[in-house]
């Protein structure tokens, strides 16, 4: 932690960078998000079990965007999140500074996204094992059997989109949702809408979801909605061999089509 | 409020015999926004244009609904109707009640009730329609013949002779092809160098083409009018300048044992070589994997006896940049080799060879001059088994269609066979005998006749060497499949036609579709079969599919005439059915964020990366614009964009989401 700290120091007092977003203490013993400016105050800092937070959906924000460099606390899966908005054309390389956090919680040196990429590609990616295992047991299901499970779990959801806010890959300016000329999706929760809704988030993310499972966290009534993405990152992995976040040119499942894509979905 | 005129079309009997049609323009009248509503007999004839027009001029129509055939038969006539009467063309709609309707089900309620549908469907549609103007692009008057061939030659002096510059790309040191390697033509038997070799030389001496040998296509960027082209110009070792072609360097050569690629490995070349003596252009290449230089860094005999001085050993590979508005494809085709067929020796007899190295040593040019001699051990062979359809038709071996050239050819080489060995016995194995074109059926009799070829029908199931005779062992199937075992002294194979080697990298290059055979495809099998989905790329010859010479030759002068009517004005005039980004005020601009996920989806390379600045020119938002001469309005993008961003003019999500809409009310109701 101390490495961190006097790292975020560094960057800041040499200029390296202009603002540096990592995690601090909380109220009720839990960890949050920090923004320092100062290099006095990189004390704040912390890592430890509980910063569960994906930063890296702040890096897309316009009102963090301005400040220029930016250096992030980034574990796993901000590192990821990282590539795939570099690779969106969402955040310019030479504008980030990965303060990559290890397994074991120690500070890795990352001098550039090269180096980051070489980190990632050591690591088996895949989903969290609490989570893959929930997914398991969905996907024994029946059909009708999963269907019901999903419908009586998204028809308790009232639209307040904040999976879609703590998701660092919903950057639109415009969602579908809000999309009115035409209306795709109608705005009130009701249970078929609700089902468009997550569908369409499943999709949008298929291939580029990192399994942060933020989307699932920042639900407020605890609707399990991040096994619909993390699924879909399984499903892009063995169709097509690509998981999200793993190369700053990385090519996207659903946009790139190669000759020897399967076809086997198609009826 | 929109103001819509409605015409539904009887097509004769082809919709009022099974749609009631009186019902469907009544019914109609009564839709929202629908001012009027008539049917009519022949709405496409005269009379019936002439109700639409005079509708939109009487009722001030803000949108035409025409329930008739397919959009692809009449809505080019029903859009200049109304432009004649004053009505953007693009607001006018076909409702397509006859192939999607009137043809495919039974006269009844239900089938006027969906007839109906479909024209309520497109009233929605249209009143969502927006004017739209005709693109106009600038061509650039050059074009780009890929292939030096009999049908890339012909492309290339017919487009010449029109006044156009032309490029032609060869990836061989010379042009010429494989009519080059023939020897003599059928259904006539004349020469087949005899009648190219002008055509070369008319080639190299024309002063609107320039000519790249031992050249490829290296890149191809741009658009129909507008391509930007790489070609990669590989070092001949040589200043060409300079080089007389006078073959001293080729004599010298201290490499002489070389398979020669033109003679299908019957001979052989040195390590400086032009291809054949006809070479156009006359001027030798240096083949690196064979020269003493470039393997031991001595030698340099070329280099001495040179009188010019011309050679460069260390000349590189040029790119050449170019502005090109139309290409042809003429890349031509390759054959299977022996070696392809384990039941016939998988290449190892000698004396099994394939039908082009057959033409070698029947050409007069070739390593026998033009005596048939076995290549094994130079005999003249007495007993020739000639095999069609070896490979073709036949889908175990992956190739189920007909090469198409090889009954005649097959023909041929039985004939020129006889022609020279007048006491040699020619037998043909045949499946069928497809011999159809201007006196091919004439000429197959005349072998069988005449020349007393023996033409057995069936297939050959083996051959094996015995005592240096091989033993062909086939099927008689006119004769109830009996057994039949020929000991010859030489098989030839009619091997199955293939697509040229490296055709897919070029169709990738060219962004032009190809089959499961790697052969290019045409945009339509009937009536485009020159076209390709690409538009300003255009197919010559046997890069399409396996064809003869009469046939390569026709195609490459439709190819020809179809860049000379691109080249005929100079701004071209495209359907504005493109995709498009929307804009709106700052300061986001666009509500495309700019991910260009859609950029690799687009399979015309139209999207690019446009940038919005500030005053002092600094760079606020990089957003997607698409490129209005590359677009062919697939929708892709439209369907891939998360932001919903893109549109699709003519096509936008208004209009198809009121379409959709109006046909499920029905259903909800």
């Amino acid at each position: 932690m101390d490495n961190l700290r006097k790292k975020a120091k560094e960057l800041l007092e040499s200029k390296t960078v202009d603002l540096v977003i990592g995690y601090e203490n909380g109220t009720n013993g839990k960890a949050r998000a920090v923004f320092i400016k100062d290099p006095e105050k990189t004390g704040k800092l912390i890592y430890d079990d509980r910063c569960k937070q994906n930063l890296a959906v702040y890096l897309n924000k316009h009102e963090v965007k301005h400040y220029g460099k930016i250096a992030i606390v980034a574990p796993l899966m901000v590192m990821r999140s990282v590539l795939v908005l570099v690779s969106e054309c969402q955040l310019k390389p030479e504008n980030i500074v990965v303060l990559g956090i290890g397994e074991d919680g120690s500070l890795l040196d990352f001098p550039s996204l090269e180096v980051v990429e070489k980190y990632i590609a050591k690591i088996p990616l895949g989903n969290p094992e609490p989570d893959q295992v929930i997914i398991d047991k969905l996907n024994a299901m029946s059909m009708e059997q999963r269907r019901e499970f999903w419908q009586n779990e998204l028809e308790r959801c009232f639209k307040c989109y904040a999976c879609r806010a703590a998701c660092p890959m919903c950057y639109c300016l415009r969602c579908t949702v809000e999309c009115n000329q035409p209306q795709w999706i109608s705005a009130p929760a009701h249970p078929l809408g609700n089902l468009e809704w997550h569908q369409l988030r499943t999709m949008h993310l298929t291939g580029r979801c990192v399994s942060c499972g933020d989307c699932g966290r920042a639900c407020p009534l605890n609707i399990p909605i991040h096994l619909l993405t993390m699924q879909q990152a399984e499903e892009a992995f063995h169709m097509f061999g690509v998981r999200a976040g793993t190369s700053q040119k990385a090519d996207s499942a659903l946009s790139t089509y190669k000759p020897d894509d399967k076809e086997n979905f198609i009826l | 409020m929109s103001r819509i005129g409605v015409f539904v079309c009887h097509c004769g009997e082809n919709i009022s015999a099974t749609v009631d049609v009186a019902k469907v323009a009544d019914d109609s009248s009564r839709l929202p926004g629908v001012v009027h509503s008539v049917d009519y007999k022949y709405m496409c004839s005269d009379p019936g244009q002439t109700l639409v027009k005079e509708a939109i001029k009487e009722h001030n129509l803000t949108g035409v609904v025409v329930a008739a055939c397919s959009p692809r038969m009449h809505e080019p006539t029903f859009r200049k109707a109304c432009a004649t009467a004053g009505l953007n063309p693009y607001l006018s709609e076909m409702a397509n009640v006859r192939e999607h309707c009137s043809w495919v089900h039974d006269k009844g309620e239900q089938t006027t009730q969906k007839a109906f549908d479909v024209v309520r469907a497109m009233i929605s549609k249209v009143s969502n329609n927006g004017a739209l103007e005709p693109i106009k692009v600038p061509v650039t008057k050059r074009a780009l013949v890929v292939g030096g061939g009999v049908a890339g030659i012909q492309a290339a002096l017919d487009i010449a002779n029109c006044g156009h510059q032309v490029i032609l790309v060869e990836r061989s040191p010379s042009i010429g092809g494989h009519m080059a390697q023939l020897s003599e033509t059928f259904p006539t038997l004349d020469c087949s160098q005899c009648i190219l070799t002008p055509r070369m030389v008319e080639v190299a001496q024309h002063p609107n083409i320039t000519l790249y040998t031992y050249s490829e296509i290296e890149s191809v960027d741009g658009f129909i009018g507008n391509f930007k082209v790489k070609i990669r110009k590989r070092a001949r070792n040589l200043d060409e300048d300079l080089c007389t072609g006078c073959g001293l360097c080729t004599t010298k050569c201290p490499q002489k044992k070389i398979p020669s690629e033109f003679e299908q490995g019957l001979g052989f070349r040195p390590a400086i070589y032009t291809p054949f003596p006809q070479a156009v252009p006359n001027k030798p290449v240096i083949d690196h994997d064979n020269c003493t230089y470039y393997k031991s860094g001595k030698c340099k005999v070329c280099e001495i006896v040179c009188p010019t001085k011309a050679i460069r050993f260390e000349q590189e590979d040029t790119i050449l940049d170019v502005e090109i508005g139309a290409i042809v494809l003429a890349t031509g085709f390759d054959i299977k080799r022996s070696d392809f067929f384990p039941e016939y020796g998988k290449g190892k007899y000698k004396d099994v060879i394939d039908g082009l190295q057959f033409e070698r040593l029947a050409s007069a040019s070739g390593p026998t001059q033009g005596m048939i001699r076995r290549p094994s051990d130079g005999q003249i062979p007495k007993k020739i088994v000639f095999i069609a359809c070896a490979g073709s038709r036949d889908p175990a071996k992956g190739i189920e269609y007909c090469s198409k050239i090889c009954c005649m050819y097959t023909a041929k080489h039985a004939m020129l066979y006889k022609h020279k060995v007048h006491d040699g016995e020619a037998h043909v194995f045949y499946m069928d005998i497809r011999a159809g074109g201007k006196m091919y059926e004439e000429f197959v009799r005349r072998a069988i006749v005449e020349d007393h070829v023996n033409y057995t029908r069936g297939r050959v199931s083996t051959i094996y060497e015995l005592d240096g005779k091989l033993i062909v062992k086939g099927a008689d199937t006119l004769l109830g499949a009996q057994a039949v075992e020929i000991e010859a002294d030489m098989v030839v194979l009619a091997t199955a036609g293939i697509a040229n080697d490296g055709s897919e990298e070029l169709a990738q290059k060219m962004h032009v579709s190809y089959d499961e055979h790697k052969f290019f495809a045409e945009a339509h099998p009937k009536l485009k079969p020159v076209e390709t989905n690409t538009g300003g790329i255009f197919l010559a010859g046997a890069c399409q599919t396996t064809r003869d010479i009469p046939d390569s030759v026709s195609m490459a002068s439709g190819a020809a005439v179809k860049v000379a009517a691109l080249f005929s004005s100079d701004l071209l005039t495209r359907e504005p059915i493109v995709a498009r980004v929307n804009r709106i005020p700052g300061p986001s601009h666009s509500t495309c964020v700019g991910c260009f996920m859609c950029q690799p989806v687009c399979p015309y390379q139209a999207i690019e990366r446009e940038e919005i600045k500030d005053r002092a020119g600094n760079v606020i938002k990089s957003l997607a614009r698409i490129n209005e001469g590359l677009c062919q309005g697939c929708g892709t993008c439209v369907a891939l964009c998360r932001s919903k961003s893109i549109d699709l003019l003519g096509y936008t999500d208004n209009q198809m989401h009121s379409e959709v809409l109006s046909v499920l009310e029905e259903a909800f109701v």
